[in-house]
């Protein structure tokens, strides 16, 4: 591949990484409002604001709603801090991170959902949304990783002006 | 001379091209190593979680023996007695408010609001004193969602035939004491026995024999219908009616503070 050819590819995977990191940051400053709300609520001992037909107190006062003692919400609030601080790693294990975290996040949601529907037999829209945006965080996450190529270039080791010589070639054979 | 040459670049192309493509191979292995252990440790963490929170927060009840059942149903005996009851009602008949408790025995969140909400205190405050009653209508919730849903109307049963002995609230407040792990089908008639027999007031034959009385399964059923009717979507649904009209308590456990404000809008 020519320098030419290598940087344009670069850009584009840079503006693709960076098209990633974004939508992944929105996300997770969403789920950090949505989880937080639900921590001020339960220790301000408000009510939660919930739609007509919504069960959030039902849930939110459920035996799912804590693990362990700790509230899920908090869990929730520390996975998405999480993924937001996997995306200054700026390197494999950084998007490794953020994809493993935002996969037990997306799995542990699924459960919920799960618990919601059949075992409580009421929704909290709240919970919901964090599971959605967890669905969504674990599919930017898995795009990131997956997509992160290295640029094939010549190696460095070659001299510089035999480089030229073989990209000059390349270049004119296309 | 230049063919050489030629030849010499090409095979020095071929060998960095294979280089490259080498490095490129072992760097996706290594990518996919990673990506499939932590898809594993994803998964045992989650699974982890999971068996945490379905025994968490639920005491490890059941049904009780010994000092422990003693304390327990001593406990509901002090809580109850000397107060009125006629069936599925606690109060006096003649209470100007009636709260409406729809429950499911196995719900884990009725046991919450029972055992740790303000429900022992509205009894002991306002239904001991005759301002309120409370009649128990039976929904299905958390049954329904069980491995054996049938078991809704045995177990509703076996508390309305307590009620023939003016036994119904021992019987419903020591379910709720003694509630078992969810969806693992504990509720089996040597469970509904147990409870039975932890009621020393109890008469064991009386009670069999009042479970075979068709008309209480009718009840539950009527009760159920009666419950969708109104609107009633979840358990517990708290309804209290009164002289000013009825109103319902918005939280799924309400504290007696919360309780109290939701009669004072029908009282």
């Amino acid at each position: 591949m020519s320098t030419v050819e290598a940087n344009g590819s670069l850009q584009r995977a840079g503006t693709a990484e960076r098209r990633l990191r974004i939508a992944i940051c929105v996300l997770c400053l969403i789920g950090i409002g949505v989880a937080g709300y639900l921590v001020y609520v339960h220790y301000a001992k408000i009510k939660i604001i919930c739609g007509a037909n919504g069960g959030c107190e039902t849930v939110q006062s459920s035996v799912y709603s804590k693990l362990a003692g700790v509230p899920v919400a908090v869990l929730g609030l520390a996975g998405y801090i999480g993924i937001l601080f996997s995306l200054m790693i700026r390197n494999e294990l950084g998007r490794v991170a953020g994809f493993g975290i935002a996969l037990v996040g997306f799995l542990f949601s699924m459960y919920l959902t799960y618990r919601e529907a059949f075992t409580i037999h009421a929704y909290c829209y709240w919970c919901l949304s964090s599971a959605t945006l967890m669905t969504l965080l674990v599919i930017l996450t898995t795009v990131r990783l997956l997509r992160a190529e290295p640029i094939t270039r010549t190696p460095k080791t070659v001299p510089r002006a035999e480089r030229r010589r073989i990209e000059r070639r390349q270049a004119a054979r296309r | 001379m230049a063919s050489r040459t030629k030849q010499k670049e090409e095979a020095r192309a071929r060998r960095l091209a294979e280089e490259r493509a080498r490095a490129e191979r072992a760097r996706r292995q290594r990518r996919y190593q990673m990506v499939g252990g932590t898809i594993v440790g994803a998964i045992i963490l989650v699974v982890a979680l999971i068996v945490i929170s379905s025994g968490g927060g639920k005491k490890e009840t059941g049904l009780q023996t010994g000092t422990t059942a003693n304390a327990t149903i001593t406990g509901i005996n002090q809580l109850l007695n000397g107060i009125p009851q006629s069936g599925n009602t606690l109060g006096n008949p003649k209470a100007p408010v009636t709260m409406t408790y729809y429950g499911d025995y196995e719900c884990p969140v009725c046991q919450d609001f029972t055992l740790n909400g303000g429900f022992s205190q509205l009894v002991s405050n306002d239904v001991r004193s005759g301002k309120v009653k409370v009649v128990y209508s039976p929904f299905c919730t958390a049954t329904c969602g069980s491995p054996d849903p049938g078991v809704f109307d045995t177990q509703q049963v076996a508390g309305f035939a307590a009620g023939e002995q003016k036994l119904f609230w021992q019987y419903t407040e020591l379910f709720y004491h003694e509630q078992g792990t969810e969806d693992s089908g504990y509720v089996t008639e040597a469970y509904l026995d147990g409870l039975a027999k932890q009621i020393p007031t109890l008469n064991y034959a009386d009670w069999l024999t009042a479970r075979k009385n068709p008309n209480y399964t009718a009840t539950v059923g009527s009760d159920e219908s009666a419950a969708q009717h109104l609107g009633v979507s979840g358990t517990p649904t708290l309804v209290f009616s009164g002289p000013k009209g009825q109103a319902a308590a918005s939280e799924a456990v309400p504290t007696y503070a919360q309780l109290e404000q939701v009669i004072k809008q029908v009282a």
